[in-house]
């Protein structure tokens, strides 16, 4: 392609000033969207957490129940036995589970509390980074609540109406909405009675775990079978709906400010700029090098404010993270895409008032004496 | 006789209907050879910018026919009027009107961007027309980094950017002192003499008659009067043929810019002719015809 000479980038940047306002009004307005989307994709991450990090493929629960976030679920004990018994199962392990609010001496959490075989770990913490697997009496608290709740090891803890002990810490049990904690199964079932809430199942080596979900289906009548991604994908969207509207009037708001600054931006360039355009038409350009113009100077304009708004967006992610253990905001490059894409409508749309203004210019103004 | 480079015939432009109605230009007739320069000089108001922008394909004529090495303009489509612009025209304007966004060079690529010369083969026209203009050290001079002279000078070179055979100028020594006018001036004269263009300056400045082949008058619309230009040859000025003081000498009529200088070529008018043969004369020593 023909190099051309790039009146786009020279017209926006002629005044430095004003372009650096204009690219830095743009990137706090889509920061704003990358940060919304950058702590609801963190808290997507949270609330997936302990399904993601399973080492199950598939997740048996009660016939209707697809999540663990705001619901319930009770399967017959023998549940676990039964799952076993099916052909390509390599292993099948029973969790307990329900929300409740975990207390101390100096504070309260909201937490999943989880009921496991120690001896088996499939359900429990990914990994210990501190103490041990729960006993009898002991539960295992994520590090960010145990510090929020001022306990360590060998603090105690109140759930589930008893006391226990503090034996082990894990990390990335925390999220904005909620933590985990852990405990025997033995000591659930003796506090909440003997049922298990899901069972987590791994296939045998050459197993489809597609084909092997429908064999468990027949098999476990009243239950509902979900590949671990599928279970995670429903965890997040129950989150996801839940927040969709707020999410969706505050991105409207970040893209309004956007469309506000990019329009006021080209509008503001375009007008100083009538007269040289008038020349140009004079000298031959036609509508379309015009119309590139101004396209140019938006898809700049969106380009660049979007770079920075990424930059500051992990920045202010660093940042967040650091002060706040409990929010984490992920820049997802699908979400920067989507700012992106976001980010170029809006150009598109505040180079319309522009663009119409230069397509209307006479030719024959670049003869007029300037006033 | 060569058909001329830009033949115009009955051109007139009205703006406004009825009682209301202004003729800004009525039925003007012009021909303008290529190699020519034609000075249109004429009160504020005349018409001769109206005429300019019919000329250049700026404006519509309500009735006539304009054409420029054969093609018709104005009834040319609107669409192909950028096109007609950029390869048929050179556009001179009074403040210059660079971009002010680019430097010398760019603002000279950007004209040949137009016609679809970009890159290297851009850069290189728009640097050769810079040094041949004597701006070889300010290709990367923006234009609020150059003198009023370099600007112009550098407007001159934009509009030559795609070889057009018709150079137009508005006003181009308006905003000059009257040296750097008169060094804008003989340019426009090289852009004829040299390259065969025709160039069509519209101004009030009489010192661009030192240039011009013809000056046309024009009021009201309409030519009054046809002025004949000649050049002097003892001191090489254009001088109005009418009014200036003249000599016979081999059968020609020879005019001059003073009584001194008529003085002098009547003492010797054979080395005066010899020297102007030598020098390539055009046969611009004589008066000749609008």
């Amino acid at each position: 392609m023909t190099r051309m000479v790039p009146l786009a980038r020279r017209n926006l940047f002629q005044e430095r000033r004003r372009a650096v306002l204009a690219v830095a009004g743009v990137a706090v307005a889509l920061l704003l969207v990358l940060v919304l989307q950058g702590i609801f994709a963190g808290a997507m991450r949270q609330v997936t957490a302990y399904i993601r990090h399973s080492p199950a493929d598939l997740v048996v629960s009660q016939r209707g129940v697809r999540t663990m976030h705001m619901s319930a679920s009770a399967l017959s004990p023998d549940t676990v036995a039964r799952a076993r018994a099916v052909p390509g199962v390599a292993w099948a392990a029973g969790i307990d589970f329900t929300t409740v609010v975990v207390g101390s001496a100096s504070g309260r959490q909201l937490s999943y509390v989880i009921g496991y075989d120690p001896t088996d770990r499939r359900g429990g913490p990914r990994r210990l980074s501190r103490g041990r697997a729960p006993g009898r009496g002991e539960a295992v608290l994520d590090e960010i609540a145990a510090k929020q709740l001022h306990v360590g090891l060998g603090g105690r803890v109140q759930a589930l109406g008893a006391a226990f002990t503090v034996s082990g810490l894990f990390r990335g049990g925390t999220s904005i909405v909620n933590t985990t904690t852990f405990v025997t199964a033995d000591d659930f079932a003796r506090l909440r009675g003997p049922a298990v809430s899901y069972v987590l199942v791994g296939a045998r080596a050459g197993t489809k775990p597609d084909e092997l979900a429908r064999t468990l289906a027949a098999t476990l009548p009243a239950t509902t079978v979900q590949s671990r991604a599928e279970f995670a994908r429903q965890e997040a969207r129950i989150v996801s709906d839940m927040s969709a509207d707020i999410m969706r009037i505050m991105a409207a708001i970040g893209f309004a400010i956007a469309l506000a600054v990019v329009g006021l931006t080209l509008f503001t360039v375009t007008l100083a700029k009538l007269r040289e355009y008038g020349v140009l038409k004079a000298l031959g350009a036609r509508p379309r090098r015009l119309a590139a113009v101004v396209a140019g100077q938006a898809v700049w304009s969106v380009a660049l404010s979007l770079v920075v708004a990424v930059a500051l967006a992990l920045l202010v992610g660093a940042v967040v993270g650091r002060l706040t253990p409990t929010v984490q905001l992920v820049v997802e490059p699908a979400d920067v895409l989507r700012v992106g894409l976001g980010g170029l409508v809006v150009g598109a749309l505040g180079a319309i008032l522009p663009l119409r203004r230069v397509l209307r210019v006479d030719p024959a103004s670049a003869f007029r004496r300037p006033s | 006789m060569s058909a001329p480079a830009v033949r115009v015939r009955g051109l007139s432009r009205t703006f406004g209907e009825g009682d209301v109605a202004v003729r800004a230009v009525r039925e003007v007739d012009l021909d303008i050879a290529a190699g020519e320069v034609v000075l249109v000089m004429g009160p504020s108001g005349s018409g001769k910018t109206t005429l300019l922008l019919m000329l250049g394909a700026l404006l519509r004529p309500s009735a006539g026919s304009i054409e420029v090495n054969g093609i018709g303009l104005a009834r040319a489509p609107e669409r192909r009027l950028p096109d007609l612009r950029a390869h048929h025209f050179g556009f001179i304007f009074q403040d210059s009107n660079l971009l002010s966004a680019l430097n010398a060079i760019e603002n000279i690529e950007l004209a040949c961007n137009l016609v679809g010369v970009g890159g290297s083969r851009a850069e290189e026209r728009a640097r050769a027309l810079l040094e041949r203009f004597g701006l070889g050290h300010r290709l990367h001079f923006r234009p609020d980094q150059l003198s009023g002279g370099e600007k112009q000078r550098v407007a001159i070179a934009r509009a030559m950017a795609n070889d057009p055979p018709v150079i137009l100028a508005d006003e181009p020594t308006a905003n000059l002192d009257s040296s750097i006018g008169r060094d804008v001036a003989r340019l426009l004269r090289r852009l004829a003499t040299d390259d065969g263009r025709s160039v069509v300056i519209v101004s009030h400045d009489a010192r661009l008659k030192e240039v011009a082949d013809r000056v046309l008058w024009l009021e009201d619309g309409a030519f009054m009067e046809l002025s004949q230009m000649a050049t002097d040859p003892v001191c090489a000025m254009a001088v109005e043929a009418a009014d200036a003081p003249h000599f016979f000498a081999e059968g020609e009529t020879w005019w001059f810019c003073s009584a001194s200088c008529r003085d002098e070529f009547a003492a010797d008018p054979g080395h005066f002719l010899r020297l102007m043969r030598r020098s390539g004369g055009d046969g611009r020593g004589t008066a000749h015809s609008a």
